[in-house]
């Protein structure tokens, strides 16, 4: 009913007006979200993502605790996730209603007297310009002095799709993700589209599983969608044990709201009663805001019965694994929530057919469901237009070891790695001169040599390359990396990893490590290179799965890039290796816990 | 039925049954395909990789495990070529770095003996020769079909591990472990136990216990499915651990009603050195139990009796078994019938049971006959009287399918164990279990409920689940009204039976019959393991009443998972029973049928049962007894002092395989030749007839039961017993009784038969039986003990000991009581206390504990099953298994060692 008076207009009232609970929710978190940011006080927002917490953010905001609303009350405090730019880190975000909107950049406790001083008494002795950046929108005599945020190339260059929200909402408020449209492509589907519907938007999009083997995400949905059985699971993988890789847990600790949407959604789609979300034990950041925001939603009609008023039902819960990479693997993720010790199961059944408590169940990893609600809210058409023809999307990279600017950054398919190293990492770290070596994939996707840096980020020309995109970490090492130590190390973590089911992967791995721990003592025996060939292969093609029938790939890809520091190390002709000159290495048994 | 598909292996057409695997359909064609981790019964499980095939389907080639690919329409497998040739022995070649494996690359392993002087210098702690499991290693067959080389580039890894001796039974040596989780798996998926796990992961995961302790506390119940599936030397039998079997004989296990199939080891002594369980048996697929797979070794004890005795002035003198013959029947003929009694042996096969009651009714002319441990014949005999003997006649592993299993006031998992076994698959699969007992036992464990009605009121608390399953509409009316006659009556008769006034006389929440209702009969499938163990012997009839009628209630009868199993205790209490070695009225059929055959009037006189007859001794009005006391429990509850009644005889003849305490009263004693040295036939729980195949002949004066009877008949000059050999006396059985028709011991060869004296279901007679309800008061006065035993009690600490180089569970008990009873038995928790029986031997000793779930009255103490196989192992008879001790509910009385703080000082 429209109101005949020209009253002032209430949202609330509107939203009623419109019957749907979604428009209900969306109203009252633009409200608090105008509060914030047209209200009378300066929002102050901290990055407490693990990258974040790492820098000591968590002291910054307990020193800016007596400002905010449970102190004195002179600004608005918010944490919000990882901005990703994690050599800025920690970093706070102020915005000033009605004037402007400036970032600090590696901020210690002491200067937070400084930023008080400046955004809430006024006084402008205190500039701060070496760690200020302008967001460019504004521009005012402060401001206009500073770098500018998004100009910057490690932003500029990102095409921020499943980041879009990073660093500016608080991943514990269900409704600072609404104020951002979110659920909205939730409502969209469950209101006006049928299941079908959205399947075929997601097919349309060429979306491929972030989780390593690029699996069409759309074909693997329309396994499960047609059984016809009381109960179906949709899983999410979170297992993200690889070293180097944090894009998982960044999605969840900066917007978990953003997996939830998408794993209802695929829920809808595929007809399904349940979802897990499997989460690494350990990575307490994210189960903590994963389950927050599984509640916020169950309090908020999201979840449970009857969606959003409509006639779709669908229940959602955190599952945790032990200490185990391969956890991660999709069948034996199952026996893990089941409460089994995690070992792979063999296939068929596939886990469509037979999967969670043999019933029909899909697998998708974190990252492929965050792109979900994108798809939904716009169209599959346009999601893509992003990326290349056969990678359509973004890559959310890692960047981690020797180089200037390590952080997680959201590009788009088809730029090159040297693109992502020089231009947005910044190229080698300080004190390195040369990028030597690129380690992707984790510890199973193998290396890259300089030669294979101008390949596009796609996961055929990665492949093509003989490394992975998986998970998307990239280690890079400088001119002093031994090659082989660096092998030895990804195999000595793929054997402590060995889930020692199948005996090519328990044992094979085992006696690849004993030849490369030869090699770097300098022991090399005769034959041992022909050795690892035999070994790897058999277990590339006897092994049960992913983690033995990839376990010869670090190895592999050395040999094709580096063969000749291979040749040298079996000739003995370098010094031993390893952190203690002596060949010995640091076992990953004894940096566990 | 799906069609079988088609496909082609090596070149050969095959056709695979659906659901099956390339390696089966390869090895039911005899086309081997090495394989190591995986076992039949078992899951696939995918792990060796040595059954790896090449396989083209549809133009897609793959390289596939055997064990978990299922053949597709139109697939060409190959198991031989090179590249699959290569990778199986690339696999098999990791695997032997870390197996000692110095014979089993050697050209000379046919060749070398143990002593033999090793040209190859391989350690001695490397070589097969020295391995328990030395051709009998299933490993070893399996390596030698891929050829390895004779050296390998590999580093050998010896996991250099100790050997873990220390638990009863079975040697665990995992530095042989190959790490295959067969035994993890069978002691999961088909014993359901647990015991066993993987340990740690990647290269150094291994098979340990369950808590990192010893199989003493892990829940192990030593039934040994492990060692039989374990294709290495790292898990053997401790007994004849080296020795080495020269022949195999198939025969069946004579320790308890199951009538387990076991492949008995046999060496060039003919000694019997191992027993397994049958992996191609229908009645124990492969599982077997504590006594029947560690209880054997009695037949080859020194000790056993070689020659007959007779008693001289008192003194024991050897005799020759015509002396011993002469002298009994002198003895037996001063006697009247009446004052003579024959109790056959549990261990008694159909013919040696068949010719005791035939001595006995015909030679002797008395009714005083019966198997020694038929504790619930009457059950049964009830059942066959009132409805129809078929009930109790199902596979036993139709009760993996049932949908629910009631147990009755009994404990397969100690008694029946093989039984337990398909009970707790269907628990795992979501079958809903009900047990009606006071004992806490492993399958109570398992229990969707579990029922707890005051002794003696069994009977009526079924009747309460009766009266529930109609309050709550849950019987299956149509069949009711199909299958039964008399539906409204019993409706009708059931509005006496008020919850209520049942709840109190049972003692138990009145809720609980709902919920057992809701359990049972909302599944129609539900089987029922019938036994009587605490259960007055006056209340049999009643309880049998009770529970047929539940289960026609719940529309069960026929079908696969819906029959009663008798838990029956002798190994052939079933057979004696229905060949006639039991009370017999003259005016039942088979007396008739008997008295046809023998051309004979039988004996008019009541018959007088077992219990009845040692009563009789005690008395003075049996004064002659015949005990064929081979696996007679000579401590069983029900005989009462079994020394004090057979003290009492004046002529005592004993047919035994050892001296025990009832030899000791003897005055005649005949060698008895145990089931290793005969062969006959035993008819277990399913009413299956089983051949029991003699492994080696007796080599000195021992004879079977049935030689015992015929060679005194002859002695007494009675005619009818000129029987040649036990497979004459069952062509006898065949002919006379019904079951049996057409049964031979050449036609059991094949395998054991179930008899069935009609098939067709609907013959089955099914009408309720309608009886009043009866709130008579069971003499009740004073307490009962209920001892429980389980498998595994986590939330207990259990300390080691340590005999004779073995362990123990070593822990104060907990004898646990009501709150209500400390008052008035003048206990205060924390004291010690003794509990003993009404003839002042001590059953238990603990600490007194307050107990959420004891009931009132009742004195009850859990301890673990590992005292078990302690038992057996320290057990000072030399044939442990029939005086394993069972869970007896008695009287009691219940006093005080020392007082709580006194313990505390007892213990300084």
């Amino acid at each position: 009913m429209v109101s005949r008076t020209e009253a002032p207009v209430d949202t609330y009232a509107v939203a009623m007006s419109q019957q749907t609970q979604y428009a209900m929710l969306r109203a009252r978190a633009r409200q608090s979200w105008n509060r914030l940011v047209e209200g009378d006080k300066p929002w102050v927002r901290v990055g407490l993502g693990a990258s974040g917490q790492a820098a000591g953010a968590e002291q910054v905001f307990d020193a800016l605790k007596p400002y905010g609303p449970d102190g004195t009350q002179q600004i608005n405090l918010s944490m919000v996730g990882a901005h990703g730019l994690m050599y800025l880190e920690p970093v706070v975000d102020i915005v000033v209603p009605g004037a402007n909107r400036v970032f600090h950049a590696n901020v210690t406790p002491e200067m937070v007297s400084d930023i008080i001083a400046h955004y809430v008494d006024g006084r402008d002795d205190h500039p701060m310009h070496d760690s200020g950046y302008a967001y460019s929108g504004h521009a005012d005599s402060y401001t206009s002095h500073l770098l500018k945020w998004d100009r910057l190339p490690a932003n500029q260059m990102q095409r921020k799709i499943l980041t879009a929200n990073f660093g500016n909402i608080d991943p514990l408020d269900i409704f600072q993700y609404i104020a951002q449209d979110g659920y909205a492509a939730l409502n969209k589907a469950v209101l006006s589209m049928e299941p079908e519907e959205v399947l075929e938007e997601v097919k349309t999009s060429g979306l491929r599983g972030r989780g390593g083997a690029a699996f069409p995400t759309g074909l693997k949905w329309s396994f499960l969608a047609p059984s016809k059985v009381p109960v179906k699971y949709v899983l999410c993988n979170c297992e993200e044990g690889d070293p180097g890789a944090f894009n998982d847990k960044g999605i969840l600790e900066s917007d978990p709201h953003r997996l939830i949407e998408g794993l209802i959604i695929n829920g809808y789609a595929t007809n399904s009663t349940h979802g897990v979300v499997f989460i690494r034990q350990g990575h307490e950041i994210p189960i903590d805001a994963t389950r927050r925001a599984i509640e916020e939603a169950y309090e908020n009609g999201i979840l449970g019965e009857n969606i959003l008023g409509s006639d779709f039902s669908f229940d959602m819960e955190v599952s945790l694994t032990g200490d185990s990479y391969v956890a991660g693997e999709e069948t034996a993720m199952m026996e893990a929530i089941e409460g089994k010790r995690s070992t792979p199961r063999y296939k068929p059944p596939f886990p469509a057919q037979a999967g969670l408590f043999q019933k029909p169940t899909n697998i998708n990893n974190v990252k492929t469901i965050a792109y979900v609600p994108g798809i939904v809210a716009t169209s599959g058409d346009d999601f893509k237009q992003v990326g290349t023809e056969s990678s359509s999307g973004t890559a959310l990279v890692c960047l981690t070891g020797h180089i200037k600017r390590p952080g997680m950054y959201e590009v788009e398919m088809g730029m090159t790695i040297r693109q992502v190293l020089e231009d947005i990492g910044g190229g080698p770290s300080d004190g390195s001169e040369r990028i030597k070596v690129l380690q992707t994939g984790g510890p199973l996707g193998g290396v890259l040599g300089e030669e294979a840096f101008d390949t596009e980020i796609d996961f055929d020309a990665m492949a093509e390359a003989g490394a992975i995109l998986g998970s998307g970490g990239i280690i890079v090492g400088d001119e002093s990396t031994d090659i082989v130590d660096l092998i030895r190390n990804l195999v000595a973590f793929n054997q402590f990893e060995s889930c020692g089911k199948c005996f090519p992967c328990r044992l094979g791995n085992t006696h690849m490590l004993d030849v490369l721990d030869r090699m770097c003592k300098n022991e090399a025996k005769p034959g041992d290179m022909k050795l690892l060939e035999t070994v790897g292969n058999n277990m590339k093609i006897g092994s049960l799965c992913g983690h033995g029938q990839l376990g010869y790939n670090p190895i592999s890809s050395a040999i094709n890039y580096f063969e000749d520091e291979f040749q040298k190390r079996f000739n003995g002709e370098l010094e031993k290796s390893g952190p203690f000159g002596d060949g010995s290495m640091i076992l990953p048994s004894r940096t566990r816990p | 039925m799906p069609d079988p598909i088609k496909f082609t292996i090596d070149g050969q057409q095959l056709e695979a049954e659906p659901g099956q695997t390339i390696l089966q359909a390869a090895l039911d064609a005899g086309i081997y395909i090495p394989y190591l981790c995986y076992f039949p019964h078992m899951k696939p499980y995918g792990a060796c990789r040595t059954c790896v095939v090449d396989t083209e389907a549809g133009g897609r080639k793959m390289t596939l495990a055997s064990c978990t690919a299922m053949p597709m329409p139109d697939m060409v497998v190959e198991t031989k070529n090179e590249s699959v040739s290569d990778l199986r022995r690339g696999i098999i070649e990791l695997l032997m770095s870390e197996h000692p494996h110095g014979c089993l690359t050697c050209h000379r392993i046919e060749l070398c003996g143990p002593q033999d002087v090793c040209q190859r210098h391989v350690d001695v702690t490397d070589r097969c020769t020295i391995c328990p499991k030395n051709e009998r290693c299933e490993l070893k067959d399996t390596v030698r079909s891929v050829e390895l080389d004779l050296r390998t580039p590999l580093n050998y890894n010896r996991r250099d591990l100790p050997i873990h001796a220390d638990d009863p039974f079975y040697d665990r040596d995992y530095n042989l472990c190959i790490v295959c989780a067969r035994c993890v798996r069978v002691c999961d998926e088909i014993r359901g136990d647990n015991a066993l796990t993987l340990v740690s992961r990647s290269g150094v995961s291994l098979v340990g216990t369950s808590h990192g302790t010893s199989l003493m506390e892990s829940g192990c119940e030593f039934c040994g499915a492990c060692i039989d599936v374990c294709p290495t030397g790292a898990l053997v039998e401790r007994e004849y651990k080296w020795e080495k079997a020269s022949r195999q004989v198939t025969t069946t296990c004579t320790n308890c009603a199951v009538g387990c199939q076991m492949v008995a080891e046999v060496n060039q002594f003919d000694k019997i050195i191992r027993f397994r369980g049958d992996v191609n048996s229908e009645v124990n697929r492969g599982q077997a139990c504590f006594k029947g797979k560690f209880g054997y070794d009695y037949v080859n004890h020194r000790s056993r009796l070689k020659r007959a005795y007779f008693r001289k002035g008192g003194i024991l003198t050897n005799a020759t078994t015509d002396e011993a013959f002469t002298a009994a029947a002198e003895a037996l003929s001063k006697y009247q019938p009446h004052e003579v009694a024959i109790i056959a042996s549990p261990r008694g096969s159909n013919e040696d049971n068949f010719i005791a009651q035939k001595f006995a009714r015909a030679a002797i002319r008395t009714n005083n006959v019966d198997h020694a441990h038929n504790f619930i014949g009457d059950v049964t005999q009830h059942i066959s009287d009132r409805w129809d003997t078929e009930h109790t006649k199902r596979p036993i592993w139709d009760i993996e399918n049932a949908n629910s299993v009631l147990v009755v006031s009994g404990n397969p998992t100690e008694d029946q164990n093989v039984l337990a076994v398909p009970v707790k698959r269907a628990a795992k699969r979501g079958a809903k279990i009900v047990v009606i007992d006071q004992r806490e036992t492993e399958l109570t464990r398992y229990a969707d409920v579990w029922l707890r009605p005051r002794i003696g009121t069994a009977h009526m608390a079924v009747m309460g689940v009766a009266r529930a399953v109609f309050d709550t509409t849950l019987e299956q009316g149509d069949y009711i009204r199909e299958r039964t006659s008399n539906a409204e009556e019993f409706k009708a008769a059931l509005w006496d039976y008020d919850l209520g006034r049942i709840a109190a006389y049972c003692e138990v929440e009145i809720d609980e019959f709902a919920q057992t209702a809701a359990a049972l009969a909302s599944h129609r499938e539900m089987a029922v393991l019938l036994g009587a163990d605490t259960v007055p012997q006056s209340r049999h009839d009643a309880l049998v009443d009770a529970v047929m009628n539940l289960r026609l209630l719940n529309g069960t009868a026929d079908g696969s998972g819906q029959g009663v199993y008798p838990l029956f205790f002798g190994a052939n209490a079933r057979g004696s029973e229905q060949i006639g070695c039991a009370p017999l009225t003259a005016d039942s059929s088979l007396a008739a049928r008997l008295s046809e055959a023998w051309n004979t009037e039988l004996p008019s006189e009541q018959p007088l049962g077992v219990q009845e007859m040692f009563n009789g001794m005690r008395d003075g009005k049996i004064k002659a007894a015949i005990v064929m006391a081979d696996g007679i429990n000579p401590n069983a509850r029900q005989f009462g002092d079994l020394g004090e009644a057979l003290g009492s005889l004046e002529t005592l003849i004993v047919s035994s395989v050892f001296d025990n305490e009832i030899t000791a009263k003897a005055d005649i004693v005949f060698p008895a030749a145990p089931f290793s040295e005969q062969t006959s036939t035993f008819t277990n729980i399913e009413s299956r007839v089983q051949l029991v195949r003699n492994t080696s002949e007796s080599r000195f004066d021992e004879i079977a039961g049935w030689q015992v009877f015929c060679g005194l008949a002859k002695k007494m000059g009675k005619s009818g017993f000129d029987y040649e050999s036990s497979s004459e006396i069952f062509d006898a059985i065949s002919a006379t009784i019904p079951d049996y028709h057409g049964l031979s011991h050449e036609a059991l060869r094949d395998g054991g038969t179930i008899t069935h004296t009609h098939t067709d279901v609907a013959d089955t007679k099914s009408d309720f039986e309608i009886n009043k309800p009866d709130f008579s008061q069971f003499s009740s006065d004073g307490y009962y003990f209920a001892p429980g035993r389980i498998l595994h009690q986590p939330e207990r600490e259990n300390t080691l000991g340590e005999r004779n180089y073995l362990n123990f569970i070593d822990r104060v008990e907990w004898i646990e009581l009501h709150p209500d009873d400390f008052e008035p038995l003048g206990i205060s928790e924390g004291d010690t206390v003794a509990v003993r029986d009404v003839r002042g031997d001590l059953v238990a000793q603990g600490v007194a504990t307050v107990s959420d779930h004891a009931l009132r009255g009742i004195i009850q103490t859990t301890t673990l099953f590992a005292e078990l196989a302690t038992y057996m192992e320290e057990c000072e008879y030399p044939d442990p298994s029939p005086t394993v001790p069972g869970l007896d509910v008695r009287q009691v009385t219940v006093e005080v060692v020392a007082k709580a703080r006194e313990r505390e000082l007892v213990a300084v």
